[in-house]
C-alpha cells in the first residue's frame, strides 16, 4: 500500500546516522528552490528522490554534498556539521552530478589519478585501476576523456565519485542518456554500493531504476518532500499513478 | 603543498597537450613586436626610450589573453566543482593555478623581451639577471591578480570581457615600477639604481599573492 500521509521514517538510536539535514532552505532571489527539508539517513540506506523538473532536487543534493551553501538550515555528516573550509568533511562525500567534473584532454586514468592526489589518497595508481575495472573501463584507461562515449564518461565520473570510498554517495540523474549496456553497468555498481552498506541519495526521473535500487523513496514537489516512505511500502505497479497524484496535487 | 603541485602538474600537462594558450600568447607577442616596430618613427624617438613601456604593455595584454582563460579548462565538464568539492584548501587551488599561470606568462615574457630586442635593436644591458628578475616579479604579481579576477569574471555573464576593466587599475604600480626598472637596465644603468623598483615589484607580487590566496574562497564558493 502507498500512503501519502506516511510520516518520515524515524531513525533508531542504535544505528549509525550518516547524514542529518535540518530545515534546509535554498533561495535564488525571490525563488525558493528548497523549502525547509529535514532528512536523516543511516548507514546502508539508499534514498531515491523523485520529482518533476524545478522541484529543487539538484539544489537539495548540492547542499547535502557541500557544493552549495544553504540559505538557511544545517547539514551534518557523521555528526560533523558542514564546514566549507574542512577538507576532512569532504573526504566523506562523493558526488555524481549532471557534469562529470572531468578534464576532457586528460586520459581516464589521469583524471582518476589527479583526483586521487587531490584527496591525498595512498596507492593512487592501484586505486585508479581498480575503479576503472569496476566500471568496465580498464581497456579505456589511456583514452582521452573527449574520445569516450557519453555512457563511458558517466561511468568514469562514477569511478571518480567513488575513488575515495566516501560514506555518503550523492547521485544526480545518473541514468540520463545512458544506453542499456551502460545503464546495466551503472546499476551493477549501485547494487554493489548497497551491498557495501554505503549511504546513497539518488535524484532521478526514472521511476523504475529508482525503485529497483532504493530502501527509501521520497517525492519532492516545489522544494518540499511531499511524500516519503520505505521502499517496502511502495507498490511498484501503482507507483507511477501515485507519483503523478502527488506531483499534480491531487492528494 | 602537495595539492598545489598536483594542480600545477594538471594545468601544465593540459597546456602541453592543447597548446591553446601558449600558442595564442606567443603569436600575440610576436605580432605586437612587429606592429610596434612599424608604428614607431625611429627618426623622431629612440627605440630604447619607449621599448620598456611597450614591453610591459605587451606583457599585460598578453597576460590577459592567457590568464583570462585559466578557468576555461575547468568549465568544460564542471571540473571546477570537482576541485571545490575535494579536500584541497581553496588557497592551494589558487596557488596551483597562479603558479601554472606564472610558468606560462614568464615563458611568454622572455619571448616578448627577445622579440623587442630583435625588432628594436636593444641590448640586454650589463645586468641581465636583474632584468630577468624584474620580469619574473612583474609576471608573478600579474598572475596573482589575474588568477583571482579570472575567477571573478568566469562567474559573470560578461566573462573575459570584464577582466581588463577589473585588473587594469590594479596593475598601474606594477607597470610603473616594472617599466622603470626595465628601461634603466636596458640603458645599461647599474642594478643599484633599480633596487627600489625591484623591491616594490617584489612587495606588489607578495601582496597580490597573499590577497589572492585569502580572497579566492570568497570568489569561488557558492
Amino acid at each position: 500500500m502507498i500512503s501519502a500521509t506516511e510520516p518520515a521514517r524515524s531513525t533508531a538510536s542504535t544505528v549509525e546516522t550518516v547524514l542529518e539535514a535540518r530545515g534546509l532552505v535554498r533561495e535564488y532571489g525571490p525563488v525558493v528552490a528548497v523549502d525547509g527539508i529535514d532528512l536523516t539517513l543511516t548507514r546502508g540506506e539508499f534514498l531515491t528522490i523523485f520529482g518533476p523538473n524545478g522541484a529543487g532536487k539538484s539544489s537539495l543534493l548540492r547542499m547535502l554534498g557541500g557544493a552549495m551553501r544553504p540559505t538557511r538550515g544545517t547539514v551534518a555528516i557523521g555528526g560533523t556539521p558542514l564546514d566549507f573550509s574542512d577538507g576532512e568533511w569532504r573526504r566523506r562525500v562523493g558526488m555524481l552530478s549532471h557534469q562529470g567534473f572531468l578534464y576532457p584532454q586528460l586520459t581516464a586514468e589521469e583524471n582518476l589519478r589527479f583526483y586521487g592526489r587531490l584527496f591525498a589518497l595512498d596507492d593512487v595508481a592501484v586505486r585508479a585501476r581498480r575503479r576503472l575495472e569496476r566500471v568496465g573501463l580498464a581497456d579505456r584507461a589511456t583514452f582521452a576523456v573527449h574520445k569516450l562515449s557519453h555512457g563511458m564518461r558517466q561511468r568514469l565520473a562514477l569511478a571518480r565519485a567513488l575513488l575515495h570510498d566516501p560514506d555518503l554517495v550523492l547521485l544526480d540523474e545518473p541514468f540520463t542518456g545512458l544506453d542499456p549496456a551502460a545503464a546495466g553497468v551503472l546499476r551493477g555498481v549501485l547494487q554493489e554500493l548497497r551491498s557495501e552498506r554505503r549511504t546513497v541519495v539518488m535524484v532521478t526521473h526514472n521511476l523504475g531504476e529508482g525503485l529497483a535500487l532504493s530502501t527509501r523513496v521520497a517525492i519532492q514537489v516545489r522544494g518540499r518532500l511531499a511524500w516519503e516512505g520505505a521502499r517496502a511500502q511502495v507498490d511498484e505497479t501503482g507507483f507511477e499513478r501515485f507519483y503523478h497524484s502527488i506531483v499534480d496535487g491531487r492528494t | 603543498m602537495r595539492q598545489v603541485g598536483v594542480i600545477v602538474w594538471k594545468d601544465l600537462l593540459l597546456e602541453l597537450r592543447t597548446r591553446e594558450r601558449i600558442a595564442a600568447m606567443g603569436a600575440f607577442a610576436v605580432l605586437a613586436g612587429v606592429l610596434f616596430n612599424f608604428s614607431t618613427d625611429t627618426s623622431l624617438v629612440r627605440p630604447q626610450d619607449i621599448a620598456a613601456g611597450l614591453i610591459w604593455m605587451t606583457l599585460v595584454f598578453d597576460g590577459l589573453l592567457g590568464v583570462g582563460r585559466t578557468f576555461h579548462i575547468e568549465s568544460e565538464d564542471g571540473a571546477m566543482q570537482g576541485l571545490l568539492m575535494s579536500p584541497a584548501p581553496k588557497d592551494a587551488i589558487f596557488l596551483g593555478k597562479a603558479i601554472s599561470n606564472f610558468a606560462l606568462l614568464y615563458a611568454v615574457a622572455l619571448l616578448v623581451l627577445g622579440v623587442f630586442m630583435l625588432f628594436f635593436g636593444l641590448r640586454i644591458g650589463s645586468s641581465p639577471l636583474a632584468l630577468l628578475l624584474a620580469l619574473a616579479l612583474g609576471s608573478l604579481g600579474f598572475v596573482a591578480l589575474g588568477t583571482l579576477f579570472a575567477a571573478v569574471s568566469s562567474g559573470t555573464r560578461l566573462g573575459e570581457t570584464v577582466l581588463p576593466i577589473l585588473v587594469f587599475p590594479l596593475l598601474v604600480p606594477m607597470v610603473i615600477y616594472g617599466a622603470g626598472a626595465t628601461g634603466r637596465l636596458l640603458a645599461g644603468r647599474p642594478v643599484a639604481e633599480v633596487a627600489g623598483n625591484l623591491r616594490m615589484l617584489a612587495a606588489f607580487a607578495l601582496v597580490a599573492l597573499g590577497a589572492g590566496a585569502a580572497l579566492f574562497r570568497f570568489v569561488v564558493e557558492d
